[in-house]
């Protein structure tokens, strides 16, 4: 960029948020979200279908398959505005599939007819996707039609009615879910499952970004306006530094996120992009945690009301941030890589 | 001087390998990758080194004797000393004052300070705290009163950095007490071999003399030794800094620290232990995602984009990080950590010396609370 010219993803993302906002509204409202919560899937069809319609779940197909083509930097930026938004659907479940499926990936799928997801995990805290059978952490399982399924034999594309569900309620109102499928014997063979894998966790550390910064917006306005002691509790030095910290890691999550998308855009080397993955999750995971606890604390009572939207937050901080590996599995494999550094 | 080449035209790749070679070729005979300061004695060949060859001042402008580096250029150049280990000579002229100088100086001055800078000859200290003025920098007591063509100055600086080793000092006074204390403050230059001055040792936690006191009794110096105008001082002051902003959040100092935990963890027998493990890939994340951080802003100055108040963040992250590093050290280093000597007489060995080295990171330059203030404003937009 040193010529000031734009970089071509920036307008691209541009592009792609821009339409993101007919499902994640720009003002901030969080009166649909609310309403999905607890009933069904937890989650609207209708808005998967208007998610399909923009093409959003074509990012991550290359162009020759009949794709978009976008890199890493396009999807964080989208994940980023949805976790903004807080959006329950699984839209990044469904364009993993595509980024899996390529040019497999079903129409109906594409234009969000169906809903699609996909399916890696092996087993609790694992960060492996090679067993076959049975598949956890299913995100937008309960409401979806198609499974795109991944494992040491290949990409399974499963309809609904070959996989066994096993439901539980999240915390913010969702379902995740574990799977049982009798393998098919025909399967695509699937060399990019580790790469998506990434490409997912990186993802998901963008949706966490964007929880975040609105939920510490959002802190941060409540700092300004209530009073106690007849100033802006906003005012006190404990709590403005406690909100620094939060914005320094805030600032540390995006860039980090954003210069391991650029990595992964420009062609990283295997070393790289696991210790990317697991680095801005971490990160992510933490700083989603570390707001969601201030955020509560800085609201006062307001903070363990239901009503507020900042418990909204919160709620669904609980239920994902572990997803793609809880912190302590983070720094495991992080210290497994050491020793691979060690050896290259 | 020597004719220089125009740096800025180079690739950043063909300018690293000259800047590499540089440092490889003309270091000195002088101690590499020092955990403290060298004083002036230890450190003057590799600083007339540099002067002899026309890079001692790597950002004034080639006309007044600098290297005239871009941002982007200057950070190379720093980043192939810091890799080669070079010492870092007494840099308050080169880096601080003489940016200072070109801003608000008169060419009186340029003329007579930038040429002595340049060669050596005058090697700055910095009076700005005072005993009762740190972070609230603005309360300075030290007093100038103009008495003919004269400033007539009274009062005590401190934590001068490598203070004993200067023999000029730049200061900022009260000259008027009447006006609101950051109205009152001009900046003034001062000898040190002055009547009136004296020098008194301070020992920092590591017993060694790294920055002292200054005693001002009745010293008097030329009315035109004062830079922007009277009761300009602190605007002049605030001014400096520039992208040395950035530059003090850069990840080295921590990753070097992680070089240095891992040989100490290696010798305690605890480096593939998994609770430690688990402590160090947390660590060295940190020092990754400053690493992701610093390198935006640091794009920012390539791109010639103005640096904000948020770059503080930096600095607030660095120096803590460093601190946690050393931290680590410590508990690794078992019973060894209370020894005064380094470990196998090898200093990065030596974890003390990094914990304590990294107590002054959230103190000078900013403590790390007064930041906080700052961004809790500037940046967060909470109400005073």
């Amino acid at each position: 960029m040193a010529d000031g010219l734009v970089e071509e993803w920036v307008e691209n993302a541009r592009m792609i948020v821009e339409s993101a906002r007919a499902i994640v509204p720009a003002d901030g409202a969080l009166d649909r979200v609310r309403k999905a919560r607890f009933d069904g899937p937890g989650y609207d069809r209708a808005v998967m279908a208007e998610a399909g319609e923009l093409g959003l779940f074509l990012m991550r197909v290359g162009e020759e398959a009949g794709g978009l083509g976008l890199g890493m930097r396009e999807t964080c930026e989208l994940a980023r505005v949805l976790g903004r938004g807080l959006l329950p659907e699984p839209v990044l479940p469904a364009i993993m599939a595509g980024a899996l499926l390529q040019e497999h990936m079903p129409e109906a799928a594409m234009k969000g007819d169906q809903v699609i997801t996909w399916a890696w995990q092996d087993a609790p805290g694992a960060l492996t996707w090679q067993g076959a059978g049975r598949k956890l952490a299913v995100q937008g399982a309960t409401g979806a039609d198609l499974f795109a399924v991944v494992s040491g034999d290949g990409l399974a594309l499963l309809p609904r009615d070959a996989v066994t569900l096993n439901a539980a309620e999240t915390l913010d109102g969702g379902q995740l879910c574990s799977i049982s499928y009798a393998a098919p014997d025909a399967q695509h063979p699937c060399p990019a499952a580790q790469s998506v894998l990434e490409d997912a966790t990186l993802a998901h550390s963008a949706y966490l970004l964007g929880l975040s910064e609105r939920a510490l917006e959002i802190t941060l306005d409540y700092l300004r306006v209530r009073k106690q002691f007849d100033r802006p509790i906003g005012s006190f030095q404990s709590l403005q530094h406690r909100a620094t910290e939060i914005k320094v890691s805030l600032e540390l999550s995006r860039a980090a996120i954003f210069a391991t998308a650029r990595r992964f855009d420009t062609g990283a080397d295997a070393l790289t992009r696991a210790r990317g993955a697991a680095r801005v999750k971490l990160r992510a995971a933490e700083l989603a945690m570390h707001v969601s606890r201030e955020a509560i604390q800085m609201h006062g009572a307001m903070g363990i009301t239901d009503e507020a939207d900042i418990g909204l937050f919160v709620r669904k901080a609980m239920a994902e941030a572990n997803l793609f590996g809880a912190p302590r599995v983070l720094r495991a494999r992080l210290a497994e890589l050491l020793d691979e550094g060690e050896a290259a | 001087m020597k004719d220089l080449p125009d740096f800025n035209a180079m690739s950043d790749a063909d300018f690293r390998t000259l800047a590499r070679d540089f440092v490889e070729t003309n270091y000195p005979d002088i101690p590499r990758y020092s955990l403290s300061r060298l004083h002036w004695e230890d450190v003057k060949p590799w600083y007339l080194v540099l002067s002899e060859h026309g890079w001692i001042c790597p950002t004034w402008p080639r006309q007044h004797g600098g290297m005239g580096l871009t941002a982007g250029k200057h950070l190379i150049l720093i980043e192939e000393f810091e890799r080669f280990g070079a010492a870092r000579v007494n840099d308050i002229g080169p880096v601080m004052l003489g940016p200072l100088l070109l801003k608000y100086g008169t060419e009186a001055q340029k003329a007579e300070f930038l040429p002595k800078i340049l060669s050596g000859e005058h090697v700055w200290a910095q009076g700005y705290s005072e005993p009762g003025a740190g972070s609230d920098l603005a309360a300075v007591r030290c007093e100038a009163v103009l008495d003919g063509d004269e400033w007539v100055i009274n009062g005590q600086k401190t934590w001068c950095t490598l203070g004993m080793d200067a023999n000029w000092i730049f200061i900022l006074a009260r000259t008027d007490k009447t006006v609101k204390k950051q109205a009152g403050i001009s900046f003034l230059l001062v000898p040190m071999d002055a009547p009136g001055v004296t020098t008194r040792n301070i020992e920092n936690l590591e017993r060694e003399a790294e920055f002292c006191e200054v005693f001002f009794d009745d010293v008097r110096v030329p009315a035109d030794y004062i830079v922007g105008g009277v009761n300009e001082g602190w605007t002049a002051a605030k001014a400096l800094l520039g992208h040395e902003r950035v530059f003090i959040g850069a990840p080295r100092l921590s990753s070097a620290a992680m070089t240095r935990l891992k040989r100490i963890a290696l010798r305690a027998g605890a480096w593939h232990d998994p609770v430690f493990r688990d402590r160090y890939v947390a660590l060295q994340s940190d020092v990754a995602d400053l690493g992701d951080l610093f390198e935006t802003y640091v794009d920012m100055l390539r791109d010639g984009r103005p640096i904000g108040a948020d770059v503080a963040m930096l600095k607030i992250f660095q120096s803590e990080l460093y601190q946690r590093i050393s931290e680590l050290m410590m508990e690794v280093a078992g019973e060894d950590a209370g020894l005064a000597q380094p470990p196998e007489a090898d200093r990065q060995l030596h974890a003390a010396a990094t914990w304590l080295s990294a107590r002054p990171t959230t103190i000078f330059g900013g403590s790390t609370e007064i930041m906080r203030n700052m961004l809790a404003k500037a940046i967060l937009d909470l109400p005073s």
